[in-house]
């Protein structure tokens, strides 16, 4: 079984290596953007190491970027959150230990800072840059730790069977399989995946937004996330749908609704014009 | 513009002699459909032969034909050369099918349009009256006569004097259908409760020794595997174990939060299965007690788990007791615990009947 | 060689003398063929579903030729990368075949699967139709019951085919099928084990279903619609009443040639419309579902639309379970009301619908001519609350989806549906009932008074009114009241005449209206030499 899972991975991989050439001007972008940060974090990092007394004390002064996200944090999620991100009652909860994952998840497409109170938080466009995203969550990260999103191509040396056999098991029963996502319970939904990059799935699974159950590293692992996170761009969102126009890919409810308004309504007015007086 | 051959009415009920030499051809078949009780009424020229519309209209139908005979070349030349395999990477070629619908349904619809047309504006319009015959007096006789044949015929048989041939026969024959249809239906039947199939799982201790749950993968779990707020499909750690062969298995391990597996023990408690739980770990079973989906939509915040189906929902931290929707019966429990190996294990199998209720569920 | 000069223009008469002479079948053949056809569009409706019967049988043939009806698992290794050495069953894996590797396969099986559609939704316009004209009464119960008989069996037809290809989709739906049946009291788990062949879901049931899709209920089709068309030749096509028309005969066109042609070309519109469907709508991309696993399921799973009414009613049902404290205890679950007792239901009541109508009405004649449907008001309502019913449960059925796409709550869904089943009905009962008077109401008011002209007049006390063109002569203030005919009654000037609008085309008009400057009460004025070669002496004032 292992065995064989390793030929397929292999020879996938290969398969994947004439595509490659095909990445996004985004991606590259992002590319700058993760050096950015990467720079940044390293600078942070030799901050608290030459200055390691400040550590022992109750609040740790934070890096540079770290201190730059606390400022947007003070003007534009305090309300919610609380002063030091404690969280507010009946506003928002804690961001303690959230990690940098979900700061990025819910910042970056744009549901937070929220509009306002409801069921669940909407995909919006975003309001920080992709830069300001970073700076808040080096501070939340710097706050309590928690999960982080890993730096570099995340679908690197990825299985497209293997994502999405993982898909189907974990993925599929709320975002549906074609990724369009799907209703949950009293108006909340999973979203569709269909707007979300690499770095939001892989911070979504990290950290479990709102609804959505946790997918930590120990239970599917980095090299498996890389496969969904394959599966879901290059296959459900890449790949061309073969047999024409796709109806939306809502499954029979829109099959049904195409073979009224089209095939009966086109029917109708044939056997209209063919029973008409001439 | 319409020329109309307005035949009169009624040329009396005589039969015209078709061998009369002065008939022209559509006498002949007017007298025909009038030997078939239609009588044609109204026939009309839709265009004069050699006048400009009908050379118009010829064109029409003509050039209709013409672009069925393009299109379906073009149908040709698509499906023998456009490259329509599928690439690994790029996917299959997203026009190859559309372009042979197109070509194939514009050459059916030139074909079925140039028909109509040349039918609806080229041929002649008439109006023919049909009877239908319903109050025929000569009907109603011949049904007199088939009714008395048919009563003679039960005369002549006699069943009526012998009833004994009659019930005997019937006698007989009942069995010979029913041996007809022996063979298919106990071919077909198959006891449901052999090895007590409809209430154990692959969760059964095999040999006195406890099953593992595992991964799809067939590796085992470790309770670090689950990060809170997190669930896993997991499946008993036998041969074909994650195969439909064990479609009732599946089984939904769910990390809860702390609190959440506080309420959540206690609920356990109050219906007695107060060590089914491992920790803040508890499994429910992922088949639906309503139609036997997943039931896997799990949401962490409010430990609803949706079946996508027909939206049942179950409060995980209630003993997965429906709150909303058809399914009337809660999930069943899986009691699990660690074993020394650090490995989750079904202390049992289930304690109630997993999968869609059935008459005889106790 | 000398050969024998071949006069090809007696070949035919010389051929038809000779079958004759051997089978004698000149005359009853042409009585067969020499048959009137009334021609009107809502006839065609049953003619669609037949033509895509016929598109079903052409385009599964070639699927056969693909398909491997076998769960024996084998490990992928055809063209479409994601699913590549995935573990799935033979059956899955032809499917994918089927749509990656067999050239022009996709085409076809989206075309199987459209016409399957087209087919289900064709047999319900067409029974619509039936319905609401009356058409369904005596001498026709018959072929009504094996009309309805025919969307039950497509049914079957369709739920078998669906779950042949054995992905993850169709699976749910299988398995939800073996739900279904094992709701049923006493012998549910027997009736399930022995189709299944054990425990769900086994590993026979696809060559069953395959057997049954392409040899069992397909036969019964051809049965079925044999005996349906048999009977509409045997009993004559029913007609609209109008000029001419009476309960004892048919006006129209006979068969040959000009029927048969139409017949012919629209066989190949309905073919021509499944093809451009096929080719450009995607229909069930069976390779985003993946292979059938007992634990793999997707949000928004629903089945075809023809079946979608089933599992909105399921979905709609609350939670009541009975139980049966006899012995270890027995159990009905809520699962069996909505998806056997309801479609048991309605197969008895719409069977069952004509006798029941004769019976009330105390209507035991023959029938050969359609009615309004505003002239039958009753029946009308109840076809309107039978409708209201079916669309409940079917948007119900994808209640999900809606709630999705519309940012609606599930639950408030569920509820909507729940309420608005009982609801809307009778609602619709009621609005249609008052608007098939009020429509009554108008003809008999237009045959009382005439027609609107929109002319409005100026009376010498100063009152405005509109005038009316009356339709008929005579009578004390210059014309009489007709006799309601049950028929269209003209509701503009336009439409006076017996020859239908004065200005023909579809679309747009194909003649030129006259060009004459026309004021009320003056005709058009036209060249007279034109109109003098019309002999029939009918005139359009």
């Amino acid at each position: 079984m292992t065995s064989d899972n390793d030929r397929r991975r292999g020879l996938l991989a290969r398969l994947r290596g004439e595509r490659s050439a095909a990445r996004s001007r985004g991606r590259r972008r992002l590319g700058a953007a993760v050096r950015l940060i990467a720079a940044l974090t390293l600078a942070g990092g030799a901050y608290t190491v030459f200055a390691p007394g400040v550590q022992a004390q109750e609040n740790p002064p934070l890096t540079g970027a770290a201190a730059e996200g606390k400022a947007l944090f003070d003007v534009s999620c305090v309300t919610c959150h609380g002063r030091n991100a404690q969280g507010v009652d009946g506003r928002g909860p804690s961001l303690i230990g959230v990690g940098s994952a979900s700061v990025e998840f819910q910042v970056s497409s744009g549901r937070m800072p929220m509009a306002r109170q409801e069921a669940q938080a909407m995909r919006k466009p975003p309001v920080f840059t992709d830069e300001q995203v970073r700076q808040l969550g080096q501070f939340v990260q710097e706050l309590g730790g928690g999960p982080q999103v890993p730096e570099g191509d995340l679908r690197e040396g990825a299985n497209l069977a293997t994502g999405g056999e993982l898909f189907r098991i974990n993925c599929s029963q709320c975002h549906a399989f074609g990724g369009g996502g799907g209703a949950l319970s009293s108006g909340k939904y999973a979203p569709s995946l269909r707007p979300a990059s690499d770095r939001q799935i892989y911070a979504a699974m990290l950290s479990g937004p709102q609804n959505m159950p946790v997918f930590g590293d120990n239970q599917i692992t980095p090299e498996q996330k890389a496969d969904i996170i394959a599966y879901i761009q290059d296959t459900l969102k890449h790949d061309q749908d073969q047999g024409g126009f796709n109806l939306g890919r809502y499954g029979p409810s829109t099959e049904g609704l195409a073979i009224f308004l089209i095939g009966i309504v086109a029917l109708v007015f044939a056997s209209l014009w063919i029973a008409g007086k001439s | 513009m319409s020329t109309k051959t307005e035949h009169q009415a009624h040329q009396g009920p005589e039969p015209l002699d078709v061998h009369d030499p002065r008939l022209s051809r559509f006498d002949i078949v007017r007298e025909g459909a009038r030997r078939d009780d239609i009588e044609i009424v109204h026939y009309e020229e839709q265009v004069v032969p050699g006048s400009k519309a009908e050379r118009r209209l010829t064109r029409t139908v003509a050039s209709m034909f013409l672009l069925t005979g393009l299109a379906a070349t073009a149908f040709l030349v698509v499906y023998i050369w456009w490259p329509w395999e599928y690439e690994p990477g790029s996917g299959g070629d997203k026009y190859y099918t559309p372009l042979l619908g197109l070509t194939l349904g514009v050459a059916l619809l030139g074909i079925g349009f140039g028909i109509l047309t040349w039918g609806k504006k080229l041929l002649p319009k008439e109006v023919s009256i049909q009877d239908r015959h319903e109050n025929d007096p000569n009907v109603a006789e011949s049904r007199k006569i088939t009714g008395e044949t048919m009563l003679y015929l039960a005369d002549e048989m006699g069943v009526k004097r012998r009833p004994l041939l009659g019930i005997s026969l019937l006698a007989g024959l009942a069995p010979v259908g029913a041996v007809a249809a022996a063979p298919l239906v106990g071919g077909l039947i198959s006891n449901p409760h052999k090895n007590n199939q409809m209430f154990t799982t692959g969760f059964a201790p095999a040999d006195g020794r406890k099953i593992r749950l595992v991964r799809e993968d067939g590796r085992p779990i470790r309770p670090a595997d689950i990060s809170a707020g997190g669930q896993l499909t997991v499946f008993p750690g036998i041969e074909h174990g994650v195969s439909n062969k064990h479609a009732d298995s599946p089984t939904l391990l769910i990390h809860l939060r702390e609190s959440d597996a506080q309420v959540s023990r206690e609920a356990n408690q109050r219906v007695g299965h107060g060590n089914y739980m491992w920790g803040n770990y508890a499994a429910f079973s992922k088949i639906c007690t309503h139609a036997g989906c997943p039931a896997s939509l799990y949401e962490q915040q409010t430990n609803r788990l949706l079946c996508p189906c027909h939206q049942s929902q179950f409060l995980i931290t209630d003993n997965a007791r429906p709150v909303f929707g058809p399914a009337s019966r809660r999930l069943p429990q899986l009691p699990i615990e660690v074993d020394d190996e650090g490995f989750f294990v079904a202390r049992s199998d289930y304690t109630e009947t997993v999968g869609p209720d059935f008459w005889e569920r106790p | 060689m000398k050969r024998r000069k071949l006069d090809m223009a007696s070949v035919p008469g010389k051929a038809a003398v000779g079958v004759d002479d051997r089978f004698g079948v000149s005359t009853p053949l042409r009585k067969l063929l020499n048959k009137v056809f009334p021609d009107h569009w809502s006839f065609l409706l049953g003619e669609i579903a037949l033509f895509s019967f016929v598109v079903l049988l052409l385009t599964g043939v070639f699927l056969t030729f693909f398909y491997e009806p076998a769960m024996t698992e084998v490990v992928y290794n055809g063209s479409y990368a994601p699913l590549r050495g995935t573990p799935m069953s033979a059956a899955y894996a032809s499917s994918l075949d089927i749509s990656f590797d067999v050239r022009g396969g996709l085409i076809m099986r989206q075309m199987h699967h459209w016409s399957a559609l087209l087919f289900m939704a064709a047999i319900v316009v067409h029974m619509l139709r039936v319905f609401f004209t009356g058409a369904f009464r005596k001498p026709r119960e018959t072929n009504w019951i094996i009309g309805s008989l025919l969307f039950w069996v497509g049914f079957l037809a369709g739920f078998t085919g669906y779950s042949l290809p054995d992905d993850g989709l169709s699976g749910t739906g299988l398995r939800i099928a073996s739900g279904i049946m094992l709701s049923i009291p006493v012998i549910g788990s027997w009736v399930t084990s022995s189709i299944f062949g054990g425990e769900f879901p086994g590993e026979i049931i696809i060559s069953r279903f395959f057997i049954a899709h392409v040899l069992l209920i397909p036969g019964l089709l051809v049965a079925l619609i044999s005996a349906h068309l048999g009977l509409v030749f045997k009993q004559k096509h029913t007609q609209w009443p109008g000029p001419g028309r009476t309960n004892d005969n048919v006006v129209g066109e006979r068969m040959f040639p000009r029927y048969a042609l139409k017949q012919g070309g629209f066989f190949m519109v309905v073919f021509g419309v499944i093809a451009l469907m096929g080719g450009l709508f995607q229909i069930n991309p069976i390779w985003y579902f993946g292979p059938y696993e007992a634990w793999v399921v997707s949000a928004a799973s629903q089945p075809d639309w023809y079946v979608m009414f089933l599992d909105g009613s399921t979905r709609l049902m609350p939670a009541w379970e009975i139980n049966i404290p006899i012995g270890d205890g027995y159990v009905i679950p809520p699962l069996f009301w909505p998806t056997v007792v309801l479609p048991g239901v309605l197969v008895g009541l719409s069977t069952l619908y004509p006798f029941v109508e004769a019976r009330r009405l105390k209507d035991y004649r023959s029938h050969n001519l359609l009615q309004r449907p505003r002239d039958v008001p009753e029946r009308t309502a109840i076809g309107a609350m039978a409708v209201a019913f079916y669309i409940v449960l079917t948007l119900s059925g994808g209640n999900d989806v809606i709630a999705d796409k519309f940012h609606i709550s599930l639950n408030a869904m569920t509820w909507a549906g729940r309420i608005g089943l009982l609801v809307i009905p009778p609602l619709a009962y009621y609005v249609t009932y008052r608007i098939c008077l009020g429509l009554q109401q108008h003809d008999r008011e237009v045959l009382a008074h005439g027609v609107e002209t929109g002319i409005i007049r100026r009376l010498p006390d100063g009152r405005f009114e509109e005038v009316h063109q009356p339709l008929a002569a005579g009578g004390h203030d210059g014309h009489a009241e007709l006799e309601y005919a049950g028929w269209v009654v003209p509701k503009k000037m336009n439409r006076l005449g017996a020859l239908g609008p004065a200005i023909r085309g579809f679309f747009y008009p194909i003649e030129k209206p006259a060009e004459a400057p026309v004021s009320p009460g003056h005709p058009p004025v036209e060249p007279l030499p034109e109109r003098k070669e019309i002999s029939s002496g009918e005139s359009r004032r």
